[in-house]
């Protein structure tokens, strides 16, 4: 009796998600497949044979895969350096980490229009130094795009990598040392291996949020680099062509799944068998 | 010739000095264990060797050749961790192998070299495991055979034995041993546990705060102590403050304050000080009937105390003349508290440090 009883408390939770995520989701996704003869892709077959909407769709794809590979790039030596740090000084750095986090995105994304912009820091420095002879043009591209997602989504990989590197014992590395391993072997063969599932929760979270995040790509990347979440919400509030955009809504949920799923599986190779 | 020798190492940590002109000769083939309290600089020195710490001022022979600024992994030496450090990842195989693939040794022989090892640590069912599904002493095992299989030039051990219990430390430091002597490699074992380093070694060292105080055979630190320190560090309960009445070549005589007389051998006596400290082993403290001889030679008046039970004797707080001591006495008769003795402290037993 009592265990029934604690079910009860899931119920608010269940209720609140139900009415207020899956049954918007699930209209949304069922109006993608209902023609006018019953359920059909037909809606989907035309978005994947329009060359426009398929180059965004590759473009957002790139994008997030860029981004994420950078912030792996960035993040995994940051998070090494922090995990290795003390304790009192490592809840420091996981601030200061943290920190762009706090911030609204279109703060951080004014700013970074600020700093690319054609009178921007970037172009004033390198005009004054004699580098270049007209402003680069830094905004409203790909580049700026990938800038700001790195930007934002950097501290997420960093906390998910810093949380599976500080559990790795520093004996470890020494042992490796010990054996013959020369530091960057001993990392490669030793620590890499052992922060894959850090490195796996970073790249999902990422990728998933690079590939839906909009406020960035709208202000950076402006009416030049398009991407998925802002062609959902041209299609929805601007041309009120509500189909258009659930169907993209939905290729964009299905393609978040099928690279997690991947990268899941990629994670068991990079691991070894366990 | 010494295989390792340390000359006048110095390692601190910003103001707080580790060692201070610290010297060590290490013959080769022997077991030598550096033996202390925590802080005294054992493991320091330990990783010193290793490669992990660099030292500050000094010089590390080995074998005729510097290896001060030699790196870890161009040292060859196997080092077992106190934590064994396995690499969770890997299989024990893998664990086994890692310093072997690291060589680059052809595969056949690496997996003949591993399962050998195994074999001389009795793992040789367990290659397939990984870590976690191992029991502590299994663990310890690993680490040592994947310090051993890459045939080192020395072993080092950091407290190997520590996380064990007590049965599997007493079983696991004949298997070290063992395996040290068939192998004939030059080990140096970091220990606190007196017994566990006496029972293996060739040769023991005492440290105190980063200086070796006596470095012998585990059988002359026991019976003759060099200094205070490591008298009371081996189990000399008992220090006498004396003073010097005549020296012999044989027996020397001393003075308590007294007025006692004790007669030392002088063989036993470690210092040239004029006061001088008799230390002795509770168990070699005879209590002898009040008044049965009429010797007072290296004997002491006292009043019993509190009395505990040690199993194979009693040992009791003696409040004497010159000061509490604990005394051991045989079970065939219990003293009671407030009963008045007479201690008699064999000459050849004393220790002047």
């Amino acid at each position: 009796m009592k265990n029934k009883a604690n079910y009860l408390l899931l119920l608010p939770g269940l209720i609140l998600l139900g009415l207020f995520l899956f049954v918007p989701l699930f209209s949304t996704i069922f109006q993608t497949i209902r023609g006018k003869e019953g359920l059909t892709l037909v809606k989907y077959f035309d978005f994947f044979k329009d060359s426009y909407y398929i180059s965004i769709y590759l473009r957002t794809l790139k994008l997030a895969l860029i981004t994420t590979l950078i912030a792996v790039m960035l993040g995994f030596p940051t998070a090494y350096y922090i995990s290795r740090t003390n304790k009192k000084v490592r809840g420091l750095y996981i601030m200061l980490a943290v920190f762009p986090l706090l911030t609204s995105s279109v703060v951080r994304s004014f700013s970074w229009m600020v700093i690319l912009g054609r009178n921007g820091i970037v172009n004033t420095i390198l005009l004054n130094l004699n580098i270049i002879n007209e402003p680069l043009k830094l905004l409203y591209n790909e580049f700026a795009i990938v800038v700001g997602l790195v930007y934002l989504f950097l501290p997420l990989m960093i906390m998910s990598l810093v949380g599976v590197m500080e559990n790795i014992d520093n004996d470890l590395m020494e042992a490796a040392e010990s054996l013959g391993a020369s530091r960057l072997k001993a990392f490669i063969k030793v620590i890499f291996p052992l922060s894959v599932p850090g490195l796996i929760v970073g790249s999902v979270l990422v990728f998933t949020g690079s590939l839906t995040a909009y406020t960035t790509p709208q202000l950076l990347g402006g009416s030049n680099a398009k991407v998925l979440s802002t062609l959902v919400y041209q299609n929805a509030m601007s041309l009120f062509d509500w189909d258009t955009a659930s169907v993209l809504a939905t290729i964009m949920i299905l393609t978040t799944l099928i690279v997690t799923t991947i990268i899941n599986k990629l994670s068991g190779k990079l691991s070894g068998k366990r | 010739m010494a295989l390792l020798n340390l000359k006048d190492v110095s390692v601190a940590y910003g103001d707080n000095v580790v060692l201070k002109d610290f010297n060590l000769n290490i013959k080769k083939g022997d077991l030598v264990s550096l033996l202390g309290p925590s802080g005294c600089g054992k493991t320091t020195t330990l990783r010193l060797i290793g490669g992990f710490i660099q030292a500050n001022k000094g010089k590390f022979i080995f074998n005729d050749k510097d290896y001060t600024k030699v790196p870890v992994h161009k040292r060859e030496f196997g080092f077992v961790f106190q934590s064994y450090a396995l690499f969770p990842h890997l299989s024990v195989f893998d664990n086994v192998a890692f310093g072997l693939k690291l060589r680059k040794t052809p595969k056949g022989e690496i997996k003949k070299r591993v399962m050998e090892m195994l074999d001389i640590v009795g793992l040789a069912d367990y290659s397939k495991r990984y870590p976690k599904e191992l029991s502590g002493g299994q663990r310890q095992r690993v680490a040592l055979a994947r310090a051993l299989v890459i045939k080192p030039d020395l072993l080092l051990l950091d407290e190997p034995l520590s996380n064990l219990d007590a049965k599997l430390r007493v079983k696991m430091r004949v298997g070290i041993r063992k395996i040290q002597k068939e192998l004939n490699i030059t080990t140096v074992y970091v220990t606190h546990d007196q017994e566990e380093c006496f029972s293996i070694s060739d040769k023991v060292a005492v440290m105190n705060e980063g200086v070796i105080e006596h470095l012998d055979t585990p059988q002359n630190i026991y019976d003759n102590p060099k200094t205070e320190f490591v008298a009371n560090f081996v189990g000399f309960e008992n220090f006498i403050d004396l003073s010097l009445q005549s020296k012999n070549e044989d027996i020397s005589t001393y003075n308590s304050k007294n007025g006692r007389v004790f007669k030392v051998k002088s063989t036993n006596i470690n210092s040239n000080k004029e006061t001088i400290k008799g230390a002795i082993r509770p168990e070699e403290i005879k209590i002898v009937n009040k008044g049965g001889d009429n010797k007072d030679e290296n004997t002491l008046d006292g009043i019993v105390g509190i009395s505990t039970f040690l199993g194979k004797e009693y040992q009791y707080m003696v409040d004497t003349e010159v000061g509490k001591l604990l005394v051991n006495g045989n079970t065939n008769k219990r003293y009671k508290e407030g009963e008045k003795v007479k201690l008699y402290l064999p000459k050849e037993k004393m220790v002047l440090v």
